[in-house]
Order: C-alpha cells, then sequence, then structure tokens
C-alpha cells in the first residue's frame, strides 16, 4: 500500500534534480524511457540505468527492481505494447538474450492492484487455464496472457461490442487469448469454445456478479478450481457500505460453493473495491493440494 | 444415459457407463473423474462427428448459440440415437436445445440435475481424452479459430452498427457547434479591433465571416457588393456607414489574411455543419422514422446516444425516457431527497419548448409516453413512414392546446385510449411528501426495461388513466409535472 503516494512524490523528485543512481531519482514514468535510453546512449547514470527484473513472489509476475519498483510481466509478442504502456529490456542472467517485459499498472488493472497489493494466493500463473468474464479492452487480460504464457490459455469474455472489437484485436497477436463476445450470463452460448479451466476471474461490475461466476463455475471450473472476483461495491449497492457489500457478496459466493479464502480491498488504487479469492468445491480431503 | 457435448472439433455422444452416478450423491460424483481411467469407466463415447472444415464448425457453433438444431447436428443425433435405436433420453447442456431437440427428433430430453451436471462437468474434464483421434493441441487451435472467426463475424454484422453511426454523428455535431462557436467568436474578437462597430449590425456569424471574408479592410467597404454574400440592403448600408466612422485600429495585410483564413474556416465548418445534420436526418428518419417526426432528428439522435442505442431506448419506461439526460439532477434529486427533474433532453424537443414554463413539465411526461411507444415501434416494427409519430405529435400538440386554454379539465379523448378520459384526474393537488414517494417512482423504472408494447400501453394508462390504487403515484407525477 501507500506506493501510489510514495511514487508520486518521487516524481517530483525526478524532475528537480537528475538522478542520483540508486533509489531516489526518476519518477514512475521516466523510468522506461530513462532506463532504455542509458542502455543505448552509453548509461551516464551509471548502475541505476540497468534494468534488473526479479521474479515476483507469484510465478508469471516480475518487479522491475531500480529506482522504484514496478510490477511487469514477460511480454508474449515481444516489440508490442498492447495500451501504450512501457516496455522495458532486460538481459537474461547469462547477459545473452534480451527479455522484454511489459510495465503494469495498478491504477489500470484489478488484478494488478491485487498482486502489487500482496494477494496471497495467485491462481493465474504459467501454464494455467483461465476463464476471465468482463475483458473489457483486453488491457489486464494481455498481461494474463502474459503470466500463463505459451502453454497456459485467457478465455476472455466480453459482451460490448465496443470493447470486443479491440479485446478481439489484440488477442490477433497472442495465441493463447481466446476472444468471446458473449454475455457471460450465458455461458451455454460459448460452451463448446471452453474446456475445464483452473481458474476463474471475474471483473463484468454487474450486480449479479456472483451468480454469473458461480453458474460459469458450474459449467467450466475444476473442482478444487480457483474463484477470483473484483467487487466493486458501487455496482453492487450504492446505499449500503462497501464492507457490507463485500460480505454479502462473499455470502452468495460461498452458498454457491466457493469457499473463500482471502479478501483484499484495493485501496489505494481502486476505491471501495475488493479483490476476493476462493477456492470452488474444495474437496475436505486434499485441501493441500 | 446419453450425453451431449459440443467440442470445437465436433458433437460427441457419450453414454453414462456407471448408473450409480446418477444416484449418488452430487458432491461426490467428480470423485469419479480424477483421471482420465477414473472417467472411462463410468462413461463411454458412443458417438463423435468431426466437423469437416472450419466453416461446418462455424456454422454448427452459430446454430448452437442460438439453440437451434442445425443440419449437422439433427443428422447426427439421427444416425446415432435415433436409427440406432436407443431409447434413453438425452442430457444437454442448454435447455431450449433440448426443447428443440426434443420437438424435432422426438427424442426425450432429461431435466437438468446436480447429478448430470456434474457427470457433465466430469466428462468436460477429459474431453478431448475420451474422444479417440481427437489431440488436445488440435482442439486448441481449433477453439482458438472458431472464436476468432465468431467474434469476427459477430462483430461484422453488430446490430448496434446503423445506431452507431447515428451516435458518432450527433456527438461531431455538438463538437462542431462548440468548436464553430469558440471559432466565430475569436474571429468577432479579432476583427473587432479592426472593425468593432460591426459586430453589433451583423449578428449571425456565418453572415459576419462571409462579410469579412468579403470585404476584408473596412476602407472596402464602400465598393463592396454585399448582395453577394445575401446581406440584406440596410445592413449592408449600416456597415458601409459604421466604417466611415469606425473608431477600430489599422491592422496589416498580413494581420488580415490571418484574420481571412480564419473566416474561411469558419464559412467551411457551418458548410460542413450543414451537410452532416442533412446525414444525421436521413439517418435518423431511416432508422427511427417515429421518433424522429416527433422530436425532430436532433433530439431523437441524442436520446438514442444517451441510451446507448435505439434497442436500449425502446427498452426504456417512459418515465426514464423523460428525463434521459437529467442523470446528474435526478441522482442529485434522489439522494438530498428533493425533487426530481422533469425533463432531461426531452426538454428540447420543439412541443416542449413551445409550451409556457408552467406546463413544460407536463407536456414533456405526456410527450415522453408518447416517445417511448414510437420508439418500441421504430425498434421493433418495420414501418417506414411516421404514422404513429403523426398521430401522437397531433395528439401532443390537442392536449397542449387544452392544457393552455385553462385548464386541467379532462380532455374528451386520448387517441390511443380512448377510454383513459373517464378517469382522467380533477386539477392537480399539491400532494405532501411527495419526495419520498417520487423516489420509489424513479427508482422503480429501471426495472420495467423489459416491458414490451403491450406493457407499455398499460404503463401509459397508469400514468394518464390512474386506477384508484395508483393515486399516490398519480398525485406524484403530476407534482413532479408542476
Ligand atoms: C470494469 S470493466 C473490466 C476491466 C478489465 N478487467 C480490465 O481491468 O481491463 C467491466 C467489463 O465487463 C463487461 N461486462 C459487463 N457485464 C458483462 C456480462 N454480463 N458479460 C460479459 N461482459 C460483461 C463490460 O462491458 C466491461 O467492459
Amino acid at each position: 500500500m501507500g506506493k501510489g503516494g510514495k511514487a508520486k512524490g518521487k516524481g517530483k523528485d525526478g524532475k528537480g534534480g537528475k538522478g542520483k543512481g540508486k533509489v531516489k531519482g526518476g519518477g514512475k514514468g521516466k523510468k522506461g524511457g530513462g532506463k532504455g535510453g542509458g542502455k543505448k546512449g552509453g548509461g551516464k547514470k551509471g548502475g541505476a540505468a540497468k534494468v534488473v527484473i526479479e521474479p515476483h513472489r507469484h510465478e508469471g509476475a516480475f518487479v522491475s527492481k531500480g529506482k522504484d519498483d514496478s510490477l511487469v510481466t514477460r511480454n508474449l509478442v515481444p516489440g508490442e505494447s498492447v495500451y501504450g504502456e512501457k516496455r522495458l529490456v532486460a538481459e537474461s542472467a547469462d547477459g545473452e538474450d534480451k527479455i522484454e517485459y511489459r510495465v503494469w499498472n495498478p491504477f489500470r488493472s484489478k488484478l494488478g492492484a491485487g498482486i502489487v497489493g500482496g494477494i496471497g494466493a495467485c491462481p493465474v500463473k504459467p501454464g494455467a487455464k483461465v476463464l476471465y468474464l468482463g475483458g473489457a479492452s483486453g488491457t489486464t487480460v494481455s498481461h494474463v496472457s502474459d503470466m500463463v504464457g505459451p502453454e497456459g490459455v485467457v478465455y476472455a469474455v466480453e459482451f460490448s461490442h465496443r470493447s470486443g472489437r479491440d479485446l478481439t484485436n489484440m488477442a490477433k497477436r497472442r495465441p493463447n487469448v481466446v476472444p468471446i463476445v458473449e454475455d457471460a450470463r450465458q455461458p451455454q452460448r460459448y460452451r463448446m469454445l471452453i474446456g475445464m479451466v483452473d481458474c476463474i476471474f471475474s471483473d463484468v461490475a454487474q450486480p449479479d456478479q456472483a451468480r454469473i461466476v458461480t453458474h460459469n463455475a458450474s459449467f467450466f471450473l475444476k473442482n478444487n478450481g480457483w474463484v477470483m472476483i473484483s467487487i466493486k461495491a458501487n455496482c453492487v449497492d450504492s446505499t449500503a457500505a462497501p464492507e457490507a457489500v463485500f460480505a454479502s457478496e462473499i455470502d452468495k459466493l460461498r452458498k454457491d460453493g466457493v469457499k473463500p479464502k482471502e479478501q483484499l480491498t484495493l485501496e489505494p488504487y481502486h476505491r471501495d473495491h475488493a479483490l476476493v479469492v476462493g477456492i470452488y468445491r474444495a474437496s475436505k480431503k486434499k485441501k493441500e493440494e | 444415459m446419453l450425453l451431449l457435448l459440443e467440442t470445437p472439433a465436433g458433437y460427441a455422444l457419450f453414454t453414462v457407463k456407471n448408473k450409480k452416478l446418477l444416484k449418488a450423491d452430487a458432491d461426490s460424483i467428480f470423485e469419479n473423474f480424477k483421471s482420465v481411467t477414473d472417467a472411462s469407466r463410468q462413461v463411454g463415447l458412443t458417438a463423435f462427428h468431426k466437423f469437416e472444415d472450419t466453416k461446418a464448425a462455424m456454422e454448427a457453433c452459430t446454430e448452437l448459440t442460438e439453440s437451434s438444431v442445425g443440419k449437422s447436428l439433427k443428422k447426427f443425433l439421427k444416425k446415432n440415437v435415433v436409427d440406432a435405436g436407443l431409447a434413453d433420453s438425452l442430457t444437454v447442456l442448454d435447455k431450449q436445445l433440448g426443447i428443440n431437440i426434443n420437438k424435432k427428433l422426438g427424442i426425450e430430453v432429461s431435466v437438468m440435475s446436480d447429478n448430470l451436471r456434474e457427470i457433465m462437468r466430469g466428462v468436460r474434464l477429459h474431453l478431448t481424452e475420451l474422444i479417440e483421434g481427437l489431440d488436445e493441441q488440435e482442439v486448441r487451435t481449433m477453439s482458438l479459430g472458431l472464436a476468432h472467426t465468431l467474434s469476427r463475424f459477430k462483430l461484422k454484422f453488430s446490430p448496434d452498427k446503423v445506431d452507431t453511426m447515428i451516435i458518432q454523428a450527433v456527438g461531431l455535431l455538438d463538437d462542431l457547434d462548440k468548436e464553430l462557436n469558440n471559432f466565430a467568436m475569436r474571429l468577432r474578437e479579432w476583427y473587432g479591433w479592426h472593425f468593432p462597430e460591426m459586430g453589433k449590425i451583423i449578428t449571425e456569424n456565418l453572415a459576419y465571416a462571409k462579410v469579412v471574408r468579403l470585404m476584408g479592410l473596412k476602407t472596402k467597404a464602400k465598393e463592396t457588393d454585399f448582395s453577394e454574400v445575401n446581406v440584406p440592403e440596410e445592413i449592408a448600408a449600416e456597415v458601409k456607414q459604421a466604417a466611415e466612422t469606425s473608431m477600430g485600429t489599422e491592422i496589416t495585410d498580413e494581420d488580415l489574411g490571418n484574420i481571412k483564413t480564419l473566416s474561411e474556416r469558419v464559412i467551411e465548418l457551418t458548410e460542413y455543419r450543414a451537410s452532416l445534420s442533412e446525414y444525421l436526418k436521413l439517418r435518423m428518419t431511416a432508422i427511427a422514422p417515429n421518433l424522429t417526426f416527433m422530436v425532430g432528428e436532433l433530439v431523437g439522435a441524442r436520446l438514442i446516444s444517451q441510451a446507448g442505442s435505439l434497442m436500449s431506448l425502446a427498452k426504456h419506461p417512459s418515465s426514464t425516457v423523460q428525463i434521459l439526460g437529467a442523470e446528474k439532477a435526478l441522482f442529485r434529486a434522489l439522494k438530498t431527497k428533493k425533487q426530481t427533474p422533469k425533463y432531461g433532453l426531452i426538454y428540447h424537443a420543439s412541443l416542449v419548448g413551445q409550451s409556457a414554463p408552467a406546463l413544460k413539465g407536463k407536456i414533456s411526461r405526456v410527450l415522453a409516453a408518447k416517445l417511448s411507444l414510437c420508439c418500441r415501434v421504430d425498434a421493433l416494427g418495420d414501418q417506414v413512414e411516421p404514422t404513429l409519430g403523426e398521430e401522437f405529435k397531433e395528439y401532443v400538440e390537442r392536449r397542449l392546446a387544452t392544457l393552455e386554454e385553462g385548464g386541467m379539465k379532462s380532455l374528451s379523448k386520448g387517441i390511443s385510449r380512448p377510454t383513459a378520459g373517464k378517469h382522467q384526474k380533477k386539477p392537480s393537488v399539491r400532494g405532501s411528501g411527495a419526495a419520498h414517494s417520487a423516489e420509489d417512482d424513479v427508482v422503480e423504472a429501471p426495472k420495467k426495461r423489459k416491458a414490451k408494447a403491450v406493457e407499455a400501453e398499460a404503463e401509459e394508462e397508469a400514468e394518464e388513466a390512474p386506477a384508484p390504487k395508483k393515486k399516490k403515484k398519480k398525485k406524484v407525477v403530476e407534482e413532479e409535472a408542476e
């Protein structure tokens, strides 16, 4: 938490006195450019200009270290940004290959905010099959696609034709994204496209989201599969207190076989939002699995 | 028990071998499908039909999404169930498809139960392994290809497409108006240094710009023939006179050049705006003739734009149509328990505009009621002539006339509702405690979205001819209108 605030402060610093190296100078926005430039232009700033990428606690995500940390994912389609996000190039450990990463702004993504905010378990990981409800234009979907990698699949469902267009376009370049322009309330309409999945991520911003998710789960989610839901309190009930809304949503999920594991508020990135993670039809004996 | 499962590669028909599953505890069923070997003990593949090519797959899937029994599915089921003499009942994931299969082929389709759902999940888990000759990777590629084809197809034939043209056009029109106004103001300001008096004489922006372009420096006023730009003689004379005594400053040719360029821009934009507005009018009369007839293309297009599409506008109840565009005021009013707004975009319709201020609210309600009927006919019917619109416009006009005449006395006969007159209310009473019930009234509205034309009429009746039990509501509506 609190990172957002800090980053801003730093940004201001960076503009004034130029990078003193190390952790201080350079705002968020400058980082990508600064580093990339440093590399090609002979790196006046010395060590600080080098991109250092470390794996995040959650597999599939990475952190770019340096002036200030930011969340990145390994770009599945090097050389291309999806929505104008910054790209960083780092050298692999042996210094041979160049690996490209895309910066993931938690202010623009619920999942990104969840990961930065320190969520305990993240079922979106390399090789996973993910059903993503409410894909919108595919900004977050593209990062999920990075995370699951070539072995995984993201089925992205979005019903707005306007967003569906962007989503489908994005998916053209990413063979692990299956775009589906349908209403998530009617999973039978896309049942033939989807096999069983390991995880459902939902961000449809609808009052009946809990039902939408469990309905989809009953079609496509494995037992012991994961459910991740971003709940916007306002969307469910704008009069009740957010906490109460979250609690009642979790209750609805529980009734339909989702065992809630964790609830995380997405402050300061998204106001009155919570990310809820749970396990579907958890079998009692093999909980460890 | 037979199971029908659809994959991107083809249809698969399974038989449940382990009959115990059907009676077992639903929660334990999935346990029996842990591995492929487990699963193959529970169910067996009875038949599989592979789609010949992407085109066939695409066709089949489109039919499946529509829940209709397409040719290939029919053939498949006929061959493998009916002709094979299988009397078992069939389980289908899509209820509507099940009904249609039963109708077309007479196959008994079982009702979805928890157990069946679990079995289906179990089969899906190992779907590719259970179907011989199907490769996981192959299915993946096929589903990807199919998904792209389907969504491309879908987006191409997006039903909102025509509406989008209108929404974009009206949006651009608004942008243009704003820009035009800015430019024209700038032109007046700029040229005003040179010839301040002209601003007062020629008030119309386009004429102003044309005069600037034609005349240039004010010293040329004398020899300029203003009739070229359709400026009436007396105004031309006035300009000439003012030019003689003007107290504006001198400007250079370079200054003038730039001012002229700006005036050209203003003229161009105005012309462009006119052609855009013509285009909008054509489009609007084509897709929503009745709506356009009632309120004109501009207000009509804004209403559609606000609702997102003509179809969604048609789904709105008239009380929502009435205040569409005034959402901010509405929610503020609801929050603070003040009176809700009486009109939104509809305010700019000439029917509302021409009525006396005290009647504006009432008329917008009447108009909204008719408008929502018009939208429904436009969206769902295939009328090209605004017959309904004509009828309704006349009705609203008459209604307005009656109201203006004095009164809130009963209106003899509504056109679409001959009996309405009987129940017409006496002059409205200013009720108390309105805020609360007003809220009920408005909050209720969106729930009725599904209203079909029939319901719409009922709704209208409710508004115009309140049955006794609706009295309270009526009172509120009246008051809103006051
Ligand atoms: C808050 S946005 C998702 C943003 C996205 N997750 C991201 O971070 O980039 C919600 C999206 O869900 C879509 N949506 C809402 N209801 C839906 C439904 N019933 N089925 C499919 N998509 C839906 C909306 O069109 C909207 O694009």
